[in-house]
């Protein structure tokens, strides 16, 4: 378990974060710049806190009231640097190797060739950094870290070094290591997908700052924040007035529409009526009603509403679609109100490159609501 | 024809040379990875050498390790001299070619990514082990190139040198110096096979460097 608590304060910038982790899998995430990286590097030792406490375990790493600050040679966490930092002189064995000290030159060259077949390395022993391909670098990084048998492994931006087309591939047989291999996981990335992905767990970063940390689907379906919510990129990010909260549900004013949303029963978050209230909901999650089926039935449609497509974006194999809903005033989010994401199947099928005019309904159970900012 | 201006020049290039890379390569490895108050200072100093006319420089070195300067005197208790003899020499060409393995030196290990430095110490590596396992190994051409340079310019040596180890025939005259007496003297023949001799060796020398850029670590 992982325990960190810290501040540091650096020219035009300041750290000051605390969270915690089990033996899983954590990922740091947010926009460059946001401390990330710079709190990897102080939990190996490698940056000094100006204050704060960190430990794993029962270990004591760093602890600024005590005076403790092991050495990153004392730490024994396996670091994965952006880019690799694979050493460029050393062969792939010699790389692999280069952390099992004080063991015999057998010894050093069996558990460095079992490692390697492990990772799928076997024959490459003599080949130099430069000569291998993305993925057999980021093997060979893995196998270099987890040869000295870390207690943590750190992994700084893996994917960023490598091409999109070979990212996905690459996350997946990272996925498949950190699994295998069992390592509690520091994770820093600014993509959610990878985040999301490889973690259990995601602590939220902006500005040398921690805004959530929370299991991986906690966050994504209940952002703590308007901030963390754009931070996720969140799509229909939007703001109405309340009308009446309960624990179960809460009703909104929104753009002459009266809204019903779910009200999270673990929040437990009753705003007042007349309060500005920010929510938002998925473009997946919103439904077209088929003008060639009975009428539609009010226990399974709410929230319906009336409008016209005003744009869209051809996705490849979804659409997305800009929906305007048909009634006076400016709209949610410039000139339309909702994003509408559609299979490409579906928008051939109800021929909506012709017909624009369309009846919504959105469950009260994807209509998402947030604690106003402040709140 | 008498060789042994040739033979000292050899011996106390060698001998600089050795003194260089032994004060050099750790004052290098200071100015290019550590921050601490005085480091521009120290910087500025290393070049000066350099900048300095070498008689100026000369005579503030002849001021420390003459009979009367504060080195001078502590060595002559122990009954040691310095001034005017080859070692003076060897101090000399020291003084005068360090700046060029530090600059040179200084410069590889600043290339060196200190990531690759900091990968070495999480793997449980002592900052001696890195030294010598991670950033001299990646550094070495630029450690080498400048020790060639150092070199070169120790056997060219001459201002510094004459000012602490004089121009003693057959004691402290290097090969620039008995070059400069030849002239003076109007053996021009001397002076020539003199000048040849020190032109080939530092040709080769500096040949040899231009060819390292092609060698990998």
């Amino acid at each position: 378990m992982v325990s960190l608590s810290i501040a540091k304060r650096l020219p035009g910038f300041s750290l000051d974060v605390r969270w915690e982790a089990g033996d899983q899998v954590v990922a740091l995430f947010g926009p460059n710049g946001a401390g990330k990286t710079l709190t990897l590097q102080c939990l190996a030792g490698l940056v000094r806190p100006d204050r704060g406490r960190i430990t794993l375990g029962d270990r004591v790493f760093f602890d600024s009231a005590a005076g403790v600050d092991l050495r990153p040679q004392d730490r024994r966490l396996g670091y994965v640097f952006q880019g690799y930092a694979l050493f460029p002189h050393l062969t792939v064995e010699e790389n692999v190797a280069f952390g099992l000290t004080g063991r015999s030159r057998e010894e050093r060259r069996e558990r460095a060739r079992i490692l390697l077949e492990r990772l799928g390395l076997a024959g490459l022993e003599a080949r130099y950094p430069r000569e291998l391909s993305g993925g057999q670098q980021q093997r060979v990084a893995l196998g270099r870290a987890l040869a000295v048998d870390p207690h943590l492994l750190l992994l700084d931006e893996p994917l960023s070094a490598v091409d999109a087309p070979l990212r996905r591939q690459l996350r997946e047989e990272l996925g498949r290591i950190i699994r295998e291999w069992g390592k509690a996981t520091v994770l820093v990335t600014h993509d959610l997908a990878e985040a999301y992905q490889l973690a259990d767990r995601i602590v939220v970063y902006e500005s040398g700052r921690v805004l959530q940390a929370a299991p991986k689907s906690e966050l994504l379906w209940q952002p703590t924040s308007e901030r963390v919510a754009r931070l996720i990129g969140v799509r229909n990010l939007l703001k109405g007035a309340v009308l009446k909260s309960t624990p179960e549900v809460i009703q909104l004013r929104w753009r002459e529409q009266t809204l019903e949303a779910v009200n999270s029963p673990s929040r437990l978050f009753l705003p007042p009526p007349g309060a500005a209230l920010p929510f938002f909901i998925r473009p997946e999650y919103v439904r077209l009603i088929r003008k060639d089926r009975p009428g539609p039935d009010a226990h399974h449609h709410m929230n319906l509403m009336d409008g016209e497509i005003v744009g869209e974006v051809d996705q490849g194999t979804t659409w997305t679609l800009f929906f305007r809903l048909g009634v006076a005033g400016d709209p949610g989010q410039g000139i339309y109100d909702l994003e509408i994401e559609v299979p490409k199947l579906v928008y051939e099928i109800l021929d909506m490159a012709r017909d624009r005019r369309w009846q919504i309904s959105i469950h009260r159970g994807s209509i998402q609501v947030l604690p106003s900012e402040g709140a | 024809m008498d060789f042994f201006p040739v033979w000292l020049t050899l011996r106390v290039s060698l001998a600089a040379t050795a003194l260089t890379l032994l004060a050099g390569v750790p004052l290098a490895w200071l100015l290019a990875r550590r921050r601490f108050a005085g480091r521009d200072l120290l910087e500025a100093l290393v070049v000066l050498p350099l900048i300095l006319p070498p008689t100026v420089l000369g005579y503030y070195l002849l001021l420390v390790i003459g009979r009367q300067g504060p080195v001078g005197r502590g060595l002559a208790v122990a009954g040691f001299e310095l001034a005017f003899t080859w070692r003076a020499a060897v101090l000399a060409a020291a003084v005068g070619s360090i700046a060029l393995l530090v600059k040179s030196a200084q410069a590889g290990f600043e290339t060196v990514d200190p990531r690759l430095e900091q990968a070495a110490r999480t793997l449980g590596r002592s900052e001696w082990s890195v030294f010598w396992s991670v950033t001299l190994p990646l550094a070495w051409r630029s450690v080498l190139a400048g020790t060639v340079l150092a070199f070169c310019r120790a056997v060219g040596e001459f201002g510094i040198t004459l000012m602490v180890a004089g121009n003693i025939p057959g004691k402290t005259q290097t090969l620039p110096l008995a070059i400069y007496d030849r002239v003076q003297a109007n053996a021009m023949g001397e002076a020539n096979a003199l000048a040849l001799i020190a032109v080939g060796g530092v040709a080769v020398l500096l040949f040899g460097v231009s060819r390292l850029g092609r060698l990998k670590y």
